[in-house]
């Protein structure tokens, strides 16, 4: 194959909660450098179509394409599930992810937290790891704090932790789970200025967000999901500077 | 040696009781119920790890039977257990004839079986709480970041598992040493064994039990600053930066 393979493909996905339907279909495809944000209403099924791409939900329906390799699928008296956790693993170590409430390893330190993963997953050498991770830390502010316990630092701090933690993978793709709905609004600026500088250099990443703005000066496509279905898609200034759908005109009006 | 030896004699010369031979009764008492206690918390501490574990499978042929021999175990008297497998043993068919019996027939063994099948039960409950009670993000992190169910449970759960049941342990290894005490009843010369001796021999209960007593708290204090300093160090993670 000539060209590089799409970092991460999803095709239909279908979810149910008992009968709730929460996913009604959905794709997504991201190419190298893409920045794909997802807005919605809470309910409208942001987080979990985010959580389907690399299976901490298991889509009842659809296809995941990872760096060109599809997951493979096998239906269980308890439903669809993949058919070998191996090819699980080792797609997941390809899509890292930031989680809204930080989900640091509260046993370790700063430093052990980044080079967890990469040594135990990736099977990097320590020393590689450390210093590796010593540079991620120093660029998302955070040099001075590698011996700290997640404890011991602010939301904001804990979340930049995170984003080196993740960083540490060299993912072919990034997953942001709400990364700053859960910090103080003094914090929340650390942490986005940290991921505007993630996508000019170019990282793959989908965002589920309420960052407004963030949505309008970084992505390359918005996505608003509205009930579990895409109700409008495209480069933020159609979606966000001029929305067809009239659902998503009262989602952007200023709230009072 | 000699020097201190005669220097303790000379303290002892006007007291009947606390002679040097009453003292190394005591001493022998102190080794035996040292090691009662420390072998069953080791061996006891390496079954409850893989039993917590299965204790939260999700087959039932796994977790039902470590239910129930939890349930049965911290439902029971460890004096009753000990007496079942001190006075059982004796009438399980042919084992006279085996090699087994060289062990078994000294009460020793079988009281650090009952006591390691008791602690190892205690034990499990302990870790078994610990390992739930692991935040649900710092696990779903653990699926994210690509770790398969074996290593995210070395690397995550159960470090952080352990740390959590540190307190509760610590009691746990207070608890054992008390109980170790009946271990007398079925002739041990423990430390209670020996109080009891020297009771017996010179019919002072206060001499022979308050002396014991004192021995149980020092032993007890040791244990307690042992944990505060595993505390310390292993918990440090859950103290504020201000701590």
């Amino acid at each position: 194959m000539a060209d590089t393979p799409i970092p991460l493909e999803v095709r239909n996905i279908t979810k149910r909660f008992g009968d709730a339907e929460v996913l009604k279909g959905l794709s997504l495809k991201a190419h190298k450098g893409d920045v794909i944000t997802l807005i919605g209403a809470s309910g409208s099924g942001k987080s979990t179509f985010l959580r389907c791409m690399n299976l901490l939900e298991q889509p009842d329906e659809g296809d995941v394409i990872v760096h060109g390799e599809e997951i493979r699928f096998k239906q269980t008296k308890h439903g669809r599930e993949p058919a070998d956790w191996k090819q699980v693993v080792r797609m997941r170590a390809k899509l890292s992810m930031v989680f809204q409430s930080f989900n640091l390893w509260a046993h370790m330190t700063l430093l052990e937290n980044v080079i967890e993963a990469p040594i135990h997953v990736l099977g990097k050498p320590r020393k590689e790891a450390i210093g590796h991770a010593r540079q991620l830390l120093e660029r998302v502010g955070l040099g001075e704090h590698a011996d700290y316990y997640p404890a011991q630092m602010s939301g904001g701090q804990q979340q930049r932790g995170a984003i080196a933690r993740a960083l540490a993978m060299d993912p072919e793709v990034m997953l942001f789970d709400e990364p700053t709905s859960a910090l103080d609004p003094e914090l929340v600026g650390d942490v986005l200025k940290v991921m505007r500088d993630l996508a000019e250099e170019g990282r793959t990443m989908i965002v589920v967000t309420h960052e407004m703005s963030f949505a309008r000066d970084v992505s390359s496509q918005v996505i608003y999901l509205h009930q579990g279905r895409v109700e409008e898609a495209g480069p933020p200034d159609e979606v966000l500077g001029n929305p067809s759908s009239e659902r998503l005109k009262q989602f952007l009006a200023p709230k009072h | 040696m000699e020097a201190l030896m005669n220097w303790l004699e000379t303290q002892l010369a006007d007291n009947s009781i606390f002679t040097l031979q009453t003292l190394g009764f005591y001493g022998e008492g102190l080794v035996t119920t040292v090691q009662l206690v420390f072998l069953s918390l080791i061996i006891g501490l390496v079954m409850a790890v893989p039993l917590a574990i299965g204790r939260g499978s999700k087959h039932r042929w796994i977790s039902l039977p470590i239910f129930l021999y939890c349930y049965v175990f911290r439902g029971t008297p460890l004096l009753v257990q000990l007496y079942l497998i001190y006075y059982g043993v004796v009438f399980v068919e042919g084992i006279q004839e085996t090699w087994l019996w060289v062990i078994l027939e000294k009460p020793f063994v079988p009281a650090l079986i009952a006591f390691t099948l008791n602690t190892a039960a205690y034990t499990t409950e302990i870790f078994r709480g610990a390992i739930k009670s692991t935040a649900r993000g710092e696990i779903e992190a653990a699926r994210a970041y690509g770790m398969s169910r074996g290593l995210m449970l070395r690397r995550i759960v159960l470090p952080s598992a352990f740390r959590r049941a540190l307190p509760a342990y610590g009691n746990e290894v207070i608890f054992m040493l008390h109980a170790s005490a009946i271990a007398s009843v079925v002739t041990i010369m423990d430390l209670t064994g020996a109080a009891r001796f020297v009771y017996a021999r010179y019919y002072a209960p206060f001499e022979a039990f308050l002396f014991v007593a004192a021995i149980y708290l020092c032993l007890t204090f040791a244990i307690l600053y042992l944990f505060r300093y595993l505390e310390r160090r292993l918990l440090a993670h859950l103290k504020p930066a201000s701590g």
